[in-house]
């Protein structure tokens, strides 16, 4: 049998109580034997319990949930102004908007400003990797598979630039693959997306990294970073020999 | 990464470990909290979008407890006893961790001894820290109906611990 307060006791126990229900509570639990008992056992177990270990998510589990995200396909955000317009119309409104630039060949001020911008906010925000991976196997198939892209991925570690990763991005609001590499502290990104037809700026500096571009096969590249003159040069070279 | 994979990673991938920890406790075994969580977190962001804000943790242990009852009966049913991972956070000290493993083994069985309904409610209390209020969001179930299982399970498990001693 047990008291009829039992069930508010409780409710006190567990902190859901305020101001004169508490204080209620509180006195009733003084005068009543039947809920002093409750309250310690429930005590003594709350404590048993907070102490078990709590099963912490495995790495591999971590590591698998992560896998798994990036295989979601990416959702651009609506920062084109049509695209606001359609106000979340999502993938229609994405859709017409791509189809709507695939018109316009982009001009090349917007190219330089739109690369530097990517690579900024890659940096800034400290994700310029979305698929981490020195293996060009690896990476060839993500972009393929998240960018629609498939261009040749090279590791260029023996010349000191190593392949960290790829990411999907944004060139001039149409979706560019990008490869990541690192040379010493620095990084450099190398965007490629499908020629349409746009004339190329040559070499140039925009928010204090250097930008080159050109095209090869059916894409355009542009490889962006602040390595000095010298290293810049030389990775452009590797990637252009390997492609041409 | 875009702004939606940013902010999910920064909200809900957080409360993994909480996410895990229910899943095993209500699944009871390894492999199937691993798949339940697979599960969850995609359906998570999937449905990112729908989230209105506030702690992701509530809004994340609904979707974990909904995929484990959609995991199956089968696999609710098993009963396993697969514990042997349980004891890798229990310390340095081999002896002092045998002692921590005994003393987990024993409390997890009369764990699992509770009925569903109880046990997942005390886990969310006692180990998840929920409010009634959350709980009562997550399990689908009135307050009062939280508060009556939560004052059973408290004394089921009281008895399990008597017998046991």
């Amino acid at each position: 049998m047990s008291c009829e307060h039992l069930l508010n006791t409780q409710s006190y126990l567990d902190g859901e109580l305020t101001g004169a229900e508490a204080a209620e509570a509180e006195r009733h639990l003084g005068t009543c034997a039947q809920c002093q008992a409750f309250a310690a056992e429930a005590a003594e177990l709350s404590d048993r319990l907070r102490k078990a270990p709590r099963h912490a998510a495995p790495a591999h589990l971590r590591a698998a949930v992560l896998a798994r995200l990036d295989k979601e396909p990416v959702r651009f955000s609506p920062r084109s102004f049509w695209m606001g317009a359609a106000g979340g119309a999502g993938v229609s409104a994405l859709a017409a908007g791509f189809a709507l630039l695939a018109l316009l060949p982009p001009s090349i001020a917007t190219l330089t400003q739109s690369v530097a911008d990517a690579h900024a906010r890659a940096l800034t925000a400290g994700h310029t990797i979305m698929v981490a991976s020195s293996n060009h196997h690896t990476v060839k198939p993500w972009l393929a598979a998240h960018a629609g892209l498939s261009p040749p991925v090279t590791d260029f570690a023996g010349d000191g630039f190593t392949l960290t990763g790829g990411r999907v991005d944004e060139v001039a609001g149409r979706p560019a693959a990008v490869m990541v590499y690192a040379h010493g502290n620095h990084e450099v990104d190398l965007f490629a997306w499908p020629d349409r037809g746009a004339d190329l700026p040559g070499t140039s500096m925009a928010h204090g990294f250097r930008i080159t571009f050109w095209k090869a096969g059916d894409m355009d590249y542009a490889a962006v970073s602040d390595m000095d003159g010298a290293a810049f040069q030389k990775f452009v070279g590797l990637v252009r020999a390997q492609r041409e | 990464m875009d702004d939606r994979r940013r902010r999910f990673e920064a909200q809900a991938l957080p409360h993994l470990d909480a996410a895990y920890n229910l899943a095993r406790w209500l699944s009871r075994s390894p492999a199937d909290a691993d798949d339940i969580v697979q599960d969850a977190m995609l359906r998570a962001f999937r449905a990112f979008d729908g989230f209105r804000g506030g702690d992701a943790k509530p809004w994340l242990l609904t979707i974990v407890r909904n995929c484990w009852l959609s995991a199956g009966s089968a696999t609710r049913r098993r009963g396993h006893t697969e514990l042997e991972d349980s004891v890798a956070d229990a310390g340095p000290d081999p002896e002092e961790a045998a002692i921590q493993a005994g003393h987990q083994r024993r409390l997890d069985a009369m764990i699992a001894r509770l009925p569903e309904d109880f046990r997942e409610v005390l886990i969310l209390r006692e180990m998840e820290d929920m409010s009634y209020r959350e709980i009562a969001d997550i399990t689908g179930t009135p307050i009062g109906t939280v508060m009556s299982r939560l004052a059973r399970a408290r004394t089921m498990l009281r008895e399990f611990v008597k017998e046991g001693s």
